[in-house]
């Protein structure tokens, strides 16, 4: 991966004026950034584009972000998602075994503090992701393919793990 | 027993005599096994009136107490002899009420009613439920009547305060909820006024002091945005109930933050607070949020302390130390004390020496609660006119 890939966010929340301001300035900041209104949305994005870290709404109409974000980890394994709640049900959405997404912030959130959270999502993405593609890619090696064979495998692992 | 032993050596001597006399024999034991049938039940019915904690009393027709249980005395504070011969009405507050209910009670034969109110000789109110029933004789007469009531004060006041356990929980998930629905827009407002900001700073073309005065206005916007932000987080903070969390927090900050938090409490008093600190720093690993609600119940409890009883030089003083790689934390007045007498209440549930409507009787229950949870002990030392110091003890990590 190279150093000046821009982090891709996924942005899903019900309140659309919410989402444009706040895409507007993450646009602003460099980030690469899509909107979803729901979680249904957020979930038929994930299927065309790969994100790096996604950031939810817990309560939205229809699907609500735990879920959202654990169909998320189905499609892509290695996104982190950050769950925005406006709700103080942080604890008990970690105490029911949701703790898998990377962070939980309450609403309305600082600004910085939100930019901060996703960078460090983003890191922890890229690490998990590394880790995992050279264990993969050391295996491949291990398993006595041929040069050729092995340079197929790694752009189909590419593709997997949605480094272009 | 003069009368049984009586019977008995007649019955005897019946016995000794003629054979004619089998009957009167016989009358005479059964006679005799009646009285000591009677004196059974005399003293069954006597050990029920002394034992029992309701209140039995017996009337004349006339409504004159001729008979008071220990119960009765042990409630109201009057002795048996103080009572009998007065009228039984005079024991209720509402003397004409009462009479209704003994009306009622001769007219049907029994009667009752849940709210009965009597006065206790110190002059407080005792909550009763009572029962009457008419004594008739074997002529159908009437010769008194006979009330049964219980002492429902203390069960009243344990209603009263569920009711109001009850309102708080309401207001609580109220508060949750209101927070709930005003983060989402000022969520939006402080999205918004960020973005502009970022514009008026940018955007070319506009004259110097025109952009300042954008810039002052948006920066206003955001500054009382997170000052609403801080509210309702505060508020979620509040009413939240879970498990502990375990971080590790600076005690000297969390304790000026609490006085912070305290400080409306103490604009309106003369009491001063003062911080008596070690210089070097103390840490504990702990939940913030939930020694916050302690140390707000244990300072706001001593400025009530200080203020009810002092006009001028009134302190709360606030000291911390490291003893044992324990963190304690010491929160002295110089109110009124506690007095000895109820020492040993201060901790139970429902215990107030508030008047009603102003304490709960919660609060230092849940702050024990609390600070068990998060594996602390918390006690007193109080002298009476002197002051108090609560005690807070934590382990360090």
């Amino acid at each position: 991966m190279s150093e000046k890939s821009t982090i891709r966010v996924l942005l899903v929340d019900d309140e659309e004026t919410l989402i444009e301001y706040l895409s507007k300035r993450l646009l602003r900041q460099g980030l690469t950034v899509k909107a979803a209104f729901s979680g249904e949305e957020a979930l038929e994005a994930a299927k065309e584009t790969n994100f790096d870290v996604a950031v939810v709404d817990l309560k939205m109409p229809g699907m609500d972000g735990v879920e959202t974000q654990r169909k998320l980890k189905e499609i892509q394994p290695f996104i982190q998602c950050i769950v925005l709640t406006g709700h103080g049900s942080i604890d008990s959405a970690l105490e029911s075994g949701q703790e898998d997404a990377f962070n939980y912030l309450l609403k309305p959130v600082d600004h910085d503090k939100l930019v901060g959270a996703i960078k460090e999502a983003y890191n922890k993405k890229v690490d998990i992701q590394d880790k995992k593609f050279k264990e993969q890619v050391e295996e491949l090696y291990a398993s006595g393919l041929g040069a050729h064979g092995i340079r197929k495998a790694i752009a189909e692992l590419r593709k997997i793990y949605g480094i272009d | 027993m003069a009368f049984e032993r009586r019977l008995l050596s007649y019955a005897k001597s019946m016995e000794s005599t003629s054979s004619g006399s089998d009957e009167l024999r016989k009358l005479a034991r059964e006679v005799a096994s009646y009285k000591v049938e009677l004196d059974q039940t005399r003293k069954y019915l006597h050990s029920v009136l002394q034992n029992s904690t309701d209140m039995i009393f017996m009337t004349e027709v006339t409504g004159l107490v001729v008979s008071f249980s220990k119960g009765a005395e042990n409630s109201l504070g009057y002795t048996m002899e103080e009572v009998i011969g007065r009228p039984v009405r005079d024991l209720a507050q509402d003397p004409d009420a009462f009479e209704a209910l003994m009306e009622q009670c001769q007219k049907d034969g029994n009667a009752s009613c849940a709210g009965v109110i009597f006065r206790h000789k110190d002059g407080r109110p005792v909550d009763c439920h009572v029962c009457l029933m008419e004594l008739i004789n074997r002529k159908n007469n009437r010769v008194g009547t006979i009330g049964v009531c219980q002492d429902v004060t203390h069960w009243k006041k344990l209603q009263e305060d569920l009711v109001q356990i009850d309102r708080l929980a309401e207001m609580g998930r109220m508060a949750s909820g209101v927070a709930h629905e005003i983060n989402n827009p000022l969520a939006i407002i402080s999205e918004a006024s960020g973005w502009a900001e970022e514009i008026v700073s940018d955007t070319e073309g506009l004259k110097p002091e025109d952009r300042q005065e954008l810039l002052d206005t948006v920066q206003k916007i955001n500054a009382q945005t997170k000052r609403c932000r801080n509210i309702t987080h505060k508020l979620l903070d509040f009413v939240r109930d879970s498990a502990p969390s375990k971080v590790e927090l600076d005690v000297h900050a969390l304790l000026r933050e609490t006085v912070e938090l305290l400080r409306s409490e103490l604009k309106h008093t003369s009491v001063e607070v003062e911080f008596d600190f070690p210089e070097t720093p103390l840490s504990v690993v702990s939940d913030p949020r939930l020694l916050e609600q302690v140390l707000v119940n244990l300072i706001t409890n001593a400025i009530h302390a200080v203020s009810e009883n002092r006009e001028t030089g009134g302190y709360v003083k606030l000291t911390t130390a490291c003893v044992d790689s324990k963190i304690e934390i010491r929160i002295e007045d110089n109110g009124g004390g506690i007095p000895k007498a109820i020492e040993s209440d201060v901790f139970s549930l429902f215990y107030t020496t508030k008047p009603p409507g102003k304490g709960t009787g919660l609060g230092l229950s849940i702050c024990q609660n609390i600070i068990n949870n998060l594996g602390g002990t918390i006690g007193f030392d109080s002298r009476e006119g002197q002051g108090t110091t609560f005690i807070v003890v934590l382990p360090a990590v």
